[in-house]
């Protein structure tokens, strides 16, 4: 694993969008299909590697998915204040 | 659903319709249930299991070994049973309209005999394992948005037509597998039994809508052939859960799976598995060697 986890966050975004030129930190990740649902899953397990906290499918909010920042702010802000 | 662009289905389906009829049976008491799976036997497999062919496997001590098998087996009905309550709101929500008017008859047949089959899968994972596995994570937002309501028609049965060859590659090998218990190969043995008519309807209905998507925009084959080719990847993958390792107490599970993934023994055991699909749908003029 990457040592820098929104680094392989990316690299799992851009590796299964090569089409993609630019990857900026607000472009809708769902409405722009770079996560379509066929993706969804193996990016839930990325993220609870990258975290080591499970995610609770049941327990998912779309917008925490949404674009890098969100993602980052969700998902890794709090480890790194820690 | 279909729309008005969609024209109807007409396929010759006298003889599935009558196999369906003359080898009807009553699952709910055709099969003996013991009360508990003898110890120490495989549940699924080995040469199945996702870690088969790797030295992850050979690492295992056999205690993991056969949990693996066991979880792995819980995995896979489990699998069968969200697979099919998909398939059967797709099709229970078809089968009165015009587009479906002629094929009307054999989906009744293929609703009754794949709630069946949800019933036993779930008989066995409740009554030795004590669980279902939850169904995997999905997005609202679909992946087929892009495609004509043709195309999405025609995925909606290419989704069904793929789960269900993956599937009968596993039970064809599992009807015959005698290191199993009875009960496991029992059920994989009824269930390749049945699906092999629902193949053989999946291909003919596939080749209808295909044919259709061909007619109104060609240039929308290939767009096909890519989800198709994702959609064959995602039904692998979700056979390597990470909740099965945990369970069958093996560490690591999330960088193991990925491990697993990845490996060049599991992606010629995938080529295996995907072979007679794959196969099909090259003939059929919507492989993977079409996408750009």
């Amino acid at each position: 694993m990457t040592t820098e986890p929104m680094q392989a966050v990316r690299e799992f975004i851009v590796g299964r969008n090569p089409a993609l030129d630019h990857l900026s930190d607000d472009l809708d990740l769902i409405d722009s299909r770079a996560i379509n649902s066929l993706a969804f899953v193996e990016f839930i397990f990325l993220l609870e590697e990258l975290t080591g906290e499970p995610i609770d499918p049941e327990d998912l909010d779309l917008d925490d998915f949404r674009t890098l920042s969100a993602l980052n702010a969700r998902f890794f802000k709090e480890e790194a204040a820690r | 659903m279909a729309t008005r662009e969609i024209e109807p289905v007409v396929l010759d389906l006298n003889r599935l319709e009558n196999l369906a009829e003359s080898g009807y049976y009553n699952p709910y008491s055709m099969f003996d249930w013991p009360d508990t799976i003898e110890p120490g036997l495989p549940w699924m497999s080995e040469s199945l299991t996702t870690l088969a062919g790797t030295e992850m496997w050979d690492e295992l001590t056999r205690e993991q070994q056969i949990a693996l098998t066991k979880y792995e087996a819980i995995n896979f009905f489990s699998l069968n049973i969200h697979g099919i309550r998909e398939l059967l709101n797709e099709v229970v929500m078809r089968i009165h309209e015009r587009t479906y008017a002629d094929v009307s008859e054999f989906l009744h047949h293929f609703i009754g005999e794949e709630n069946e089959h949800m019933w036993f899968f779930a008989q066995f994972c409740l009554r030795y394992g004590g669980r279902l596995y939850p169904a995997q994570p999905t997005l609202k937002a679909d992946s087929v948005e892009h495609l004509s309501p043709v195309a999405r028609e025609l995925i909606v049965f290419a989704r069904i037509l793929i789960f269900e060859e993956i599937v009968d590659y596993y039970n064809a090998h599992m009807a015959t597998d005698q290191s199993l218990p009875h009960i496991a190969r029992e059920i994989n043995r009824v269930h390749h039994q049945d699906e092999s008519r629902h193949v053989a309807f999946g291909r003919m209905i596939f080749t209808n809508l295909l044919a259709q998507v061909s007619r109104r925009d060609p240039d929308e084959v290939p767009a096909v052939a890519e989800y198709l080719e994702n959609y064959l990847q995602y039904s692998i993958a979700t056979l390597y859960n990470p909740a099965a390792y945990r369970d069958a107490d093996i560490p690591d599970a999330l960088a193991l799976r990925r491990r697993a993934l990845e490996h060049p023994a599991r992606a010629e055991a995938h080529e295996q598995v995907l072979k007679r699909t794959r196969k099909f749908l090259s003939k059929a003029g919507v492989g993977r060697e079409l996408i750009k």
